[in-house]
């Protein structure tokens, strides 16, 4: 029995011990340099399959794992990537009664272009048993060709779109149909998933319903099992088209040559409901994709679509491994173990500890990357993030705003900044009557103080936003001027509405007082904060504004979807080339669920929206998003607060960029700004110290206070 | 047992002779006294609007993040709100959520475990395994989903740290109806007819008071860190009410830039918690009987 | 026995059927749809929400949808929402971490919880005595998080030995030793934070039952007969204090897997309880089920075994 007392003496001495056997071994660790990077995550990846990631983390890995077919350069201009190069076409498609009438066209097409000096586009005069089609290709995609056309022909046939949801079997019906001779009418039929099913029929003489339920009745189902979404008319069919040139000689991690075999299967995936990829919206246009050869490949779109380009920076994935696999399979063997063509592989992931990538000896554009390995640490407490920033475990740190102020002045550090595609705003629920009368939109604008909380909860990075799209978009429009902050003119306009003081100084207006309650998720720090100074300046204006914060999930699924709120403090975060704002704006997305989530209608804002989504000329979508932008600020649905600017600190020099010119120099610069953010380089990234593999003759410029500032000021 | 002097005194009486004997007892207890009382007299004040020092919803941004000043004896935080002031507050709303808490948790624990002592048979076996059932729950998780559930607000919170702490009490109380039920007193007031629920809340409840009692004051700081712990996975009481816990976590981004912010309102807790403890174990102390005995 | 063992293993059964239910139904209850990254998404369409929901049988009745749980759950097919891995896959490659850093932070409480409790036991109501309780109180009134930051602070910052994670990163190792001892001592950081409140609670309970044993008539027999302090300490009074000491221990398991949640998020510790906390906040049911279920599993087989070998050790007590 003493030996227990030998223990219970001995073992707390021994563990003290112990520990301090492990302190001392610590603090003598010494950092052993190697050509590593590191990089601190707050959330860990969920799953690597660029497919069906949806969050940031998981994003920043698995690009520098995949690449897609179209990437973009430092000024945000597209280049190609996996595709050598491109071409936008559009066939156009006009319907005739009969063969003269379409002969006819043909002549006024020639005779349109002859008086322009121009040469005619290529065209194609086909008939068929109700009908005669005139197919014209040509490479100004849009509706600005077509619909001069449409006006100089005559007598074409109008063509009718419906859009069925469907109880199942959309693809099979699709099948039907075509093989149907009873629906020689249908020239086109297409099933984005199997609930949906678009048909386009040609000629005057239809009548929706009748048509439907006769095309319902031969497939043998009752229209009760179906509804028309949509219905719309139009004179023509305008169907852009890409052609993309795969590039040559790129192969997969694992040796297997990248053909366009790959490029269908993601598509197909994509599109494949039991996969439920989060990414098929941009994709749901496509009428058909076409392998011309193992390098070529033809995507055609049912409609002008101009976001389409960009949507090809989508991530491409190995058909090889993947075809014939259930959901189930990926995540078991690809999800957590991908297998792309880019600059890294996967070489290790510990669970909730590290992801580490290693250089890819087999990537295509060689010599990248400089770098060995990168290694993604997962530290999911803000404070222990910094810490490990700080005493060099990771060597980079989104900063933020408030911490900014004691980097800048320490010369071992190099700041990044800038703007983000990301907004703050306050919608109001338009569905509420106080929020309808705009003067009282306006006077809420005026009394709250924008520049304050830029100065005192961004530190001043960040700018006042002036509508929905932010300095970092090419189509953003810098001259519409922000409502300034002036709580005298917020008073004078409350008191034209009829709001006047009360006795506890809150406004009253027929016995009712001015109050409402203002909602936001409650991890976010900034943006409490910005509620309670809101709260505050409202209050100076005799607005009592009560302030509740939600866990995420709950905000969205109690009081965003249901649309039972007053006034919710929100961002967003926006892709930065994608002006297509129609689930958000568009008077069609205010049932519950949908993202229009104030109730927001305009006429005006709708057309606009409608008409941005099928321009592709860059300077009409200028004027189109600007007039959007203009015409929505106008109105105050939102009360648009900032546009923060992200902040990144790196240990100063601990990296450079070598990279290749266009001449076949080398360019080697220290790490910078571009509009692009400050990783686009990243596969060129080299450390200093590790510096024996880049070539010997390049440029360097070397470090004079690089301009690490993209700001709009 | 059989020497027991006869005290001419009653068990409470005897406790509060031999808690005053207490020296860290009566400092704990006068330390958690004062920060009762400053709690009461800032909730009451804030009834009418009244605030002291500041009012710590005000916000200044001029004066923000300022160290301890002489207007601001414990420094500003991130909006120019006095510190000093949302501690007081804290206070009032800490406690709150304590004493809540604790009292609902007590309500259901005494209640089962009464019935459960008293009652016994197959309604025991019954409320014990329901006992086990939750014991067997991680609590943190039943916290968060059932705060996810109902909501943040002080109220569900409050009762939601009440609705998972009941069961040490239960076990307890019934422990205690247990020994009591086979005393000579109650046999005594069964023999002269009285029902058993008047028996078991008239005699048998008063005399396992001390116990329950002390599980009370130690149930308070227990309540009072669990809403912390909630505060800093985001789960705790939502501002603009200031916890001691949701101080501390609004500040803790700053805690490299501006250690006031979570120092004080730290130690708040700790000197609260700590004193209640030491209360808490004094009182049981002073409860055991058989201390004396030795 | 063998009747006991059946008749405990029934009620456990019934217990943990219990215990599913409610676990399953307060998280469906919950509001939040799983998957809520994805609500406020432009990209992700209506249509691409429903394939969503009928891949995971979101839209099936509630009780359809526990049994089809259940059903995964025992099959072992039970997939995570968030990331459609095995859920069980997910919970055994977090365990070793957890276990590892719950043992030692086990052997941290008991050995100071007893260590400090039989020290108070000996001077009951002298200084030392008075010293470990107000000491141990000191202890379980630091708010944990406030703690866990002073301390990641003060070893990162100050003294220059990195506490995050599992391992150093990035820094050569002499030895293998070297490197042994650095992995306990990532380990032991986080395990000495979360025993702060063990060696507090386990040393005044083991106080409290040692000053009731040192009154008992044996002890003073004991001492009558003239024996040594240190063995009537040590060898009487303290092996009928062990015993309802060890029994506790199977209690600690649901306070050790989700107690740890804090602690894990602070040292960037890879355990369970951030897998909890996270199915949480996504309000993935499978993990969140199945996380409960296998705690609760764990729980009644340790009651079990503690409860035989409590009658084992304690010829007393005789199982019916």
């Amino acid at each position: 029995m003493m030996l227990l007392r030998k223990i219970i003496i001995g073992l707390p001495v021994i563990l003290i011990l112990l520990t301090i056997l492990a302190f001392w071994n610590a603090t003598r660790l010494v950092q052993n340099p190697q050509n590593v990077m590191m990089i601190g995550m707050l959330g860990e990846a969920s799953n690597l399959n660029p497919i069906l990631s949806t969050d940031a983390s998981s994003f920043q890995v698995s690009s520098l794992i995949f690449q897609a077919l179209l990437s973009v350069d430092e000024n945000m201009n597209l280049i190609g990537e996996l595709a050598q190069s491109w071409t936008l076409r559009q066939k156009t498609t006009f319907f005739f009664p009969d063969k003269q009438t379409a002969n006819a066209a043909a002549q006024s097409l020639r005779d349109f272009f002859a008086q322009k000096n121009q040469p005619a586009p290529l065209f194609e005069i086909s008939s068929r048993e109700f009908f005669t089609e005139l197919q014209i290709t040509h490479d100004q995609p849009g509706l600005d060709l077509p619909n001069q056309l449409a006006e100089i022909f005559q007598d074409h046939l109008p063509v009718t779109i419906l859009n069925f949801d469907l109880k199942d079997e959309g693809a099979a019906w699709c099948q039907r149909i075509r093989e149907n001779p009873a629906f020689a009418r249908v020239v086109r039929s297409f099933s984005e998933s199997k609930h949906r099913l678009e048909v386009a029929f040609v000629g005057h003489d239809f009548d929706a319903k009748i048509l439907t339920s006769q095309l319902l009745d031969s497939l043998g189902l009752a229209l009760a099992d179906s509804k028309i979404i949509s219905e719309e008319k139009l004179s023509f069919l305008a169907e852009p088209e890409i052609l993309f040139h795969l590039r040559e000689g790129v192969c997969w991690q694992d040796g297997h040559p990248f053909s366009a075999d790959d490029v269908l299967f993601t598509y197909s995936s994509i599109m494949d409901d039991t996969i439920a990829s989060p990414r098929k919206s941009d994709f749901t246009l496509i009428g058909e994709i076409t392998k011309l050869s193992d390098q070529e490949l033809l995507v055609r779109y049912r409609r002008p679509y101009s976001p389409a380009l960009n949507s090809w920076r989508m991530a491409i994935i190995p058909a090889h491994i993947l075809k014939g696999k259930s959901p189930q399979w990926w995540a078991e063997n690809f999800n957590r173990k991908p297998i792309g063509t880019g600059p890294f592989r996967l070489a290790e992931w510990k669970t909730n500890e590290y992801i580490r990538l290693e250089r890819n000896p087999n990537y295509w554009r060689n010599p990248a990357p400089w770098l060995d390995a990168i290694i993604f640490r997962v530290l999911p407490d803000p404070i222990t993030l910094r810490l490990a920033f700080e005493t060099r475990q990771v060597d980079f740190w989104s900063v933020d705003p408030w911490a900014v102020k004691a980097f800048l002045k320490d010369n071992r550090f190099d700041l990044f900044r800038s703007p983000t595609s990301t907004y703050t705003y306050v919608g109001w629920n338009l569905r509420k009557p106080i929020f309808q009368d705009i003067r009282i939109r306006k006077a809420l604008a005026h009394a709250v103080d924008v520049s304050a909380m830029i100065r005192y909860l961004l530190y001043g990075y960040g700018s006042q936003s002036n509508g929905i799209f932010t300095p970092q978009m090419w189509f953003y429009d810098p001259s519409i001027q922000p409502l300034e902050y002036n709580p005298e003119k917020a008073r004078r306009l409350l008191a034209e509405a009829g709001w006047m003081p009360g006795p506890d100084g809150i406004l009253q207006k027929d016995g009712r007082r001015f109050e409402f309650t203002l909602i936001t998720n409650n991890a976010n720090e900034i943006r409490r904060d910005a509620a309670t100074l809101l709260q505050d300046n409202l209050r100076k204006v005799g607005i009592s504004v009560s302030i509740e914060l939600y866990e995420w999930a709950v905000l969205i699924s109690r009081f965003v979807h249901k649309a039972e709120f007053d006034a919710i403090l929100l961002g967003w975060s926006l892709p930065q080339d994608d002006f297509d704002q129609f689930q958000i704006w568009h008077s069609s997305q205010t049932a519950p669920a949908m993202l229009n989530i104030i109730g927001f209608e305009s006429q005006t804002v709708d057309t606009l929206l409608e008409k941005l989504r099928s321009e592709f000329d860059r300077q009409k979508i200028l004027e189109l998003a600007s007039q959007l932008q203009r015409e929505i600020y106008s109105l105050q649905p939102y009360l648009f607060l900032f546009v923060p600017e992200a902040t990144s600190v790196m240990w100063r020099n601990s990296y450079r960029v070598c990279r290749p010119l266009p001449g076949g120099d080398w360019l080697d610069e220290p790490v910078r700004m571009t509009k692009a953010g400050w990783t686009i380089y990243l596969e060129w990234f080299y450390r200093p110290e590790f510096s024996n593999r880049l070539p010997q003759s390049r440029q360097v410029i070397s470090d004079a206070s690089p301009k690490n500032s993209l700001t709009s000021k | 047992m059989s020497q027991t002097p006869i005290d001419p005194h009653s068990p409470w009486q005897q406790m509060v002779a031999r808690f005053q004997k207490d020296k860290i007892g009566m400092l704990a207890a006068g330390f958690a006294g004062f920060v009762l009382i400053v709690a009461v007299v800032v909730g009451i004040c804030s009834c009418f609007g009244l605030y002291f020092p500041h009012d710590p919803n005000q916000t200044d941004l001029e004066r923000k993040l300022l160290p301890p000043n002489w207007v601001n004896w414990l420094g500003t935080d991130n909006l120019g709100r006095d510190v000093l002031s949302r501690i007081l507050q804290g206070a009032w709303i800490s406690l709150s959520v304590g004493f809540i808490a604790v009292s609902v948790s007590l309500l259901i624990g005494v209640f089962v475990g009464a019935v459960s002592g008293w009652v016994g048979g197959w309604l025991d076996n019954l409320l014990m395994r329901i006992v086990d059932a939750i014991m067997c729950f991680p609590s943190f998780f039943l916290i968060l989903t059932v705060v996810a559930l109902v909501g943040p607000n002080i109220w569900n919170i409050v009762v939601v740290i009440g609705l998972v702490s009941w069961t040490g009490t239960a076990r307890l109380v019934r422990a205690e109806f247990l020994t009591l039920r086979e005393m000579e007193f109650v046999r005594a007031a069964r023999s002269i007819g009285q029902r058993g629920w008047v028996i078991a809340f008239r005699h048998v409840l008063p005399n396992a008071a001390a116990p329950i009692f002390v599980t009370a004051v130690l149930g308070v700081p227990d309540a009072i860190l669990a809403e912390a712990g909630l505060s800093y996975l985001g789960f705790g009481v939502q501002p603009p009410q200031a916890t001691w816990g949701n101080i501390i976590t609004d500040g803790k981004v700053y805690i490299l830039d501006a250690w006031w912010l979570i120092l004080f309102p730290g130690v708040a807790i700790f000197l609260t918690a700590l004193s209640f403890y030491l209360l808490g174990d004094a009182l049981r102390r002073a409860a055991d009987t058989r201390a004396e005995r030795k | 026995m063998t009747a006991f063992i059946l008749r405990r293993l029934s009620i456990a059964v019934l217990l943990l059927f219990a215990i599913s239910l409610i676990s399953f139904f307060i998280v469906t209850l919950t509001p939040g749809s799983p998957y809520p990254w994805g609500e406020l998404n432009p990209k992700i369409s209506e249509d691409v929400k429903r394939a969503f929901r009928e891949k995971f049988h979101l839209d099936e009745p509630l009780h359809k949808q526990y049994f089809l749980i259940m059903q995964d759950l025992f099959s072992g097919k039970l997939r995570s929402i968030k990331d459609e891995r095995s859920v069980l896959d997910k919970i055994a490659e977090r365990l070793p971490a957890t276990l590892a850093l719950n043992a030692v932070s086990l052997l941290l409480s008991l050995s100071f919880g007893l260590l400090l409790g039989i020290y108070a036991a000996r001077y009951y109501g002298r200084l030392p005595d008075i010293a470990t309780s107000v000491l141990a109180f000191a202890f379980i009134a630091l708010p944990g998080f406030w703690v866990s930051y002073l301390v990641a602070i003060g070893f990162s910052h100050l003294a220059g030995a990195p506490v995050l994670g599992l391992s150093s990163f990035g820094v050569v190792f002499p030895s293998t030793l070297s490197r042994l001892l650095d992995f306990f001592w990532h380990i032991a950081v986080p395990a000495w934070v979360l025993a702060i409140g063990g060696i507090a609670a386990q040393s005044r309970f083991l106080r409290a039952t040692m000053v009731e044993a040192l009154r008992e008539d044996y002890i003073r027999t004991a001492r009558a007969k003239g024996l040594s302090e240190q063995i009537i300490l040590f060898k009487h009074a303290l092996r009928n204090s062990l015993r309802p000491l060890i029994t506790g221990i199977g209690l600690l398991l649901p306070a050790m897997v989700s107690g740890s949640v804090i602690v894990e998020s602070i040292f960037a510790y890879p355990g369970i309880g951030r897998l909890g906390y996270e199915a949480v906040l996504e309000r993935d049911y499978p993990t969140l089920v199945a996380l409960n279920f296998i705690v609760a599993v764990l729980v009644l087989l340790g009651n079990l075994v503690s409860d035989i070998l409590y009658a084992i050790v304690d010829p007393r007590v005789r199982l019916e």
